[in-house]
C-alpha cells in the first residue's frame, strides 16, 4: 500500500493482506540499497500465517519517494514515526544487514517499543571499505551488481532457486535499480558510520533471535558472532548459504523464525 | 563462492546443483506430474505463492525449473520460464501483458507463425497488430500509439535475416514506456544477449539451436526484471489486481519477475502449454556444448559464404555477415561473434532448379526445422510456398529461387562436396 509519510508517498509491503491492528505484528527492514522485495518469501509467508505484516520501502528505495536517509539513526526514528502513525505498538521487528543496525538503534532510542528483535545476516557493526564507498557514489549500478555478486552463496554463483526459474544475480541487481541513484551510496555511509552498536546490543532486554550464514562475504560470520556473544540470551542459527538467506534458503529461514514468534507468543 | 562464472561455464552448470541424497551429476528427470505435501499448511503456502516450490508440473517441475535458471542465467534476465514451444512462448507474453482493446507493433519481417498469430488470431480476441520495417526506427515509433502495449520483433528475422537495431530501438520503447520482446531465437544468448541492449523480454524457440539436436520441441520467455510496470492504467494485467490469489499485485509483490510469477499463475495455469521434463532434460543437454556449436555454426557459415558467394551456379546470397548484406553495419555492431547460421540463397534457373538442388543433395536434410546440428535445407518455391506465383512471392520479400540453408556441424569441406551434386544437376536442367 502506498501512505503519505512525511510529506512523500512511501510504499509498505503488507505481504498481500491487510493490516489489522487486532494481529500481532512484524516489521521487516530492508538492507543496503535493498527494498521491501528483499523479503519477498517472509512478507506473503508471515502474512498468511495470521500476522500483520509491514515492509516498508525506505525513502528513495524501491517504489517511496524522497531523500535516502543519512544514518542508521536517521533510519530508526524514521521507522519509528511511521509505526507510530500506523499505531503499531509491541511488534517484532525483524532486521536483515542494515536492516538490522536499524533495528538495534530503534531498540535503543525507543527501549518499551519492541516486543521481540530479529537479525538476519546481522552484526553490531558494518564497516564498508573505502573502494565500495567511492564505486556507489560514483556508479551505483557497478556497485549494486558488485554487492550481488559478493552477497550470494553457490546458489548466486550456479543461479540455483528455490523459486522456479528465477535468477538470485538477475533478480538482486533489478532490486537495487530500482532505487534513486543515490540510495546506495548512503545506506553504505550510514552503515560505516554507525558507531553505536556494542552499546545498543548490551541494551537489548528482549527476546532476540540471530540468523547468521556460513558464507556471508558481506558480515561475516565471525563478525555475526561476535556481535550476538554482546547479547543477552541471544537465540542463534547458522545457515550454510550467503549474505541473502531470505531468497537463499527461505523455507529454513521462515521455520526458524516461525518457531521464535511461537516461542514469543 | 561468488565467483561470477562465464558464459561457457554457465552453460554446463547453471542450475543444477548435485543433490546430497543422490549425489546425481546431471540434472534428474523428475518424470512426475505432482509433488507430496508435507502438510496442509505446505500446500497453502504454495497455493498463496508465499514461498517457491512445486505443486503441479503444469505449472512448474524440478527439471524445467533448472533449465529455467540456466536459460536466466545465460541471458542475464531476472527470471525464465520454460513452455511448450516457442510459439507458446510467444503467446503467453502477448496475452500476460495484452487485453482486448490493446495494441501492438510488431516486425513486417518475421517468421511466418509469428506473423500469423498477430495478424489474424490476436484481432479475433480484440489485440490488433500494425506492422512496420524492423529497419525503420522512426516507423516503429509513430506507430507507438497510447494503446500500445508491447514492440515486437526477432533478433534476426526468419526468413529474410533482417537484423533488428536493438539499442536504438530499445531506446525508442523506453521513452514511450512500453517494453521490447524480441525472438532471439537465431542469435542465441552467445551472439548476443538482448538485455545488454536495452530489451526487456526475450522469447526463445528452445528446438533450434539452443537444444540444437532436433529431438525436442519446447520454448521459453527470460524476462529481463529491466521494466517499470508501475503504470497501473497501462500494464493493469502486471501491476493492477490479479483475480485470483487475493487480488495480488505481481509488480508489487514479485517486482522484477512480476512477469514470470504473472505467467506462471494465469498463462501456464489456465492454458497449460507446459514443457515435458524429458524434454527439458533433452534441451538442457544440448545447451550444455552451446558455445562450442556456435563458434563451429559461425566458422563453417563464414565458409559456406564464401563457397556460395564465388559459386557460378548462384545467382545472389544473402547473410549479415557479408558486406553486401543491406544490415550489415548493424549486425557487425550487435553480433560482433557472428549473424548466425542460415544462409539464403538464389540458384540461377529459378524455380525448377531450386527444387532439382534440392533433390539432388544428399547430406543436407530437406525439412522445414532450422537450428539442428545437421545441415539442413529448404525450397519455399517448391514447398511451403509452392502455391505462390513469382510475383506474389516477391510482395511477401521471398523469390521462387532461394533456398534456405541451416549450415551444421559436419565437416565443411563434405557439405560443399555435396552441395556440387546439386549444381551439377541443376547445370544439367539449365542445359
Amino acid at each position: 500500500m502506498i501512505i503519505n509519510f512525511k510529506g512523500n508517498e512511501t510504499y509498505i509491503g503488507t505481504g498481500g493482506r491487510s493490516l489489522d491492528s487486532n494481529k500481532s505484528t512484524i516489521c521487516f527492514l530492508h538492507g543496503s540499497g535493498q527494498n521491501h522485495l528483499s523479503f519477498v518469501q517472509q512478507a506473503r509467508f508471515f502474512a498468511f500465517k495470521g500476522y500483520s505484516v509491514i515492509v516498508p520501502d525506505m525513502p528513495g528505495h524501491g517504489f517511496s519517494k524522497g531523500e535516502p536517509l543519512k544514518s542508521i539513526k536517521d533510519n530508526a526514528n524514521w521507522v519509528y514515526e511511521l509505526l507510530v502513525e500506523l499505531e503499531v505498538q509491541k511488534l517484532v521487528v525483524v532486521g536483515h544487514s542494515q536492516g538490522c543496525l536499524v533495528g538495534l538503534e530503534l531498540n535503543r532510542l525507543y527501549p518499551e517499543f519492541l516486543k521481540g528483535i530479529i537479525f538476519v545476516a546481522g552484526s553490531n557493526e558494518i564497516p564498508v571499505n573505502q573502494f565500495l564507498l567511492d564505486l556507489a557514489k560514483e556508479d551505483s549500478q557497478k556497485a549494486s551488481k558488485m554487492m550481488v555478486t559478493w552477497g550470494h552463496g553457490i546458489d548466486g554463483d550456479m543461479s540455483t532457486n528455490n523459486w522456479p526459474g528465477h535468477s538470485h544475480y538477475g533478480e538482486g541487481n533489478n532490486i537495487m535499480n530500482m532505487n534513486s541513484a543515490d540510495a546506495l551510496q548512503h545506506d553504505l555511509h550510514s552503515c560505516n558510520n554507525y558507531s553505536d552498536g556494542v552499546e545498543a546490543s548490551k541494551k537489548i532486554n528482549i527476546p532476540s533471535l540471530a540468523i547468521l550464514a556460513k558464507n556471508d562475504q558481506m558480515t561475516p560470520l565471525k563478525s555475526g558472532l561476535k556481535f550476538v556473544d554482546l547479547i543477552k540470551n541471544c537465540e542463534t542459527h547458522i545457515l550454510d548459504c550467503g549474505h541473502f538467506l531470505q531468497s537463499e534458503r527461505p523455507k529454513e529461514l521462515n521455520s526458524i523464525i516461525n518457531s521464535y514468534l511461537t516461542k514469543l507468543q | 563462492m561468488s565467483e561470477n562464472y562465464k558464459f561457457d561455464t554457465l552453460s554446463l552448470h547453471a542450475g543444477h546443483i548435485p543433490d546430497k541424497e543422490t549425489g546425481s551429476r546431471a540434472v534428474p528427470i523428475y518424470q512426475t506430474t505432482s509433488y507430496v505435501f508435507k502438510s496442509t499448511e505446505e500446500a497453502a503456502s504454495l497455493y498463496n505463492m508465499e514461498v517457491g516450490g512445486h505443486l503441479y508440473t503444469r505449472i512448474s517441475n524440478p527439471t524445467v525449473a533448472a533449465l529455467e535458471q540456466r536459460l536466466a542465467a545465460l541471458e542475464g534476465g531476472a527470471s525464465a520460464l520454460a513452455c511448450s514451444s516457442g510459439m507458446a512462448a510467444m503467446h503467453l507474453v502477448v496475452t500476460a501483458i495484452c487485453s482486448s482493446g490493446d495494441h501492438i507493433v510488431a516486425s513486417s519481417k518475421m517468421y511466418g507463425a509469428n506473423i500469423n498469430l498477430l495478424q489474424h488470431t490476436m484481432p479475433r480476441f480484440g489485440i490488433n497488430t500494425d506492422f512496420v520495417n524492423p529497419n525503420d526506427p522512426e516507423a516503429i515509433e509513430n506507430a507507438i500509439k497510447p494503446n500500445t502495449k508491447l514492440v515486437f520483433g526477432e533478433v534476426i528475422g526468419n526468413p529474410g535475416l533482417d537484423i533488428m537495431d536493438v539499442p536504438t530501438i530499445a531506446e525508442i520503447c523506453k521513452r514511450k514506456n512500453v517494453p521490447l520482446v524480441l525472438d532471439a531465437t537465431f542469435n542465441t544468448p552467445y551472439l548476443m544477449q538482448p538485455f545488454k541492449h536495452g530489451a526487456n523480454i526475450v522469447v526463445h524457440s528452445l528446438t533450434k539451436w539452443l537444444g540444437g539436436h532436433g529431438i525436442a520441441i519446447g520454448g521459453a520467455v527470460v524476462n529481463g526484471g529491466n521494466f517499470d510496470w508501475g503504470d497501473k492504467e497501462k500494464y493493469p494485467t502486471i501491476s493492477g489486481p490479479h483475480f485470483a490469489l487475493g487480488g495480488i499485485s505481481f509488480w508489487e509483490e514479485f517486482g522484477p519477475s512480476a512477469l514470470i510469477a504473472k505467467i506462471r499463475a494465469e498463462g501456464m495455469y489456465n492454458f497449460g502449454p507446459s514443457l515435458s521434463p524429458t524434454n527439458a532434460f533433452h534441451l538442457m543437454q544440448g545447451i550444455e556444448t552451446l558455445p562450442l556449436r556456435m563458434k563451429k555454426h559461425i566458422e563453417n557459415t563464414h565458409s559456406i559464404l564464401d563457397f556460395l558467394s564465388n559459386h557460378e551456379a548462384v545467382a545472389w546470397v544473402k547473410h549479415p555477415d557479408l558486406d553486401t548484406h543491406p544490415d550489415h553495419e548493424v549486425a557487425k555492431k550487435i553480433l560482433p561473434k557472428g549473424s548466425g547460421s542460415i544462409i539464403v540463397f538464389g540458384i540461377k534457373g529459378g524455380r525448377k532448379a531450386g527444387q532439382v538442388f534440392i533433390e539432388s543433395v544428399q547430406l543436407a536434410s530437406h525439412l522445414a526445422n532450422v537450428g539442428d546440428a545437421k545441415t539442413l535445407l529448404i525450397h519455399p518455391g517448391s514447398t511451403t510456398h509452392s502455391h505462390l506465383s513469382a510475383d506474389a512471392m516477391k510482395e511477401g520479400g521471398l523469390t521462387d529461387d532461394m533456398i534456405r540453408l541451416s549450415v551444421g556441424l559436419e565437416d565443411v569441406n563434405d557439405i560443399k562436396k555435396d552441395f556440387e551434386k546439386g549444381f551439377k544437376a541443376v547445370k544439367k536442367l539449365n542445359k
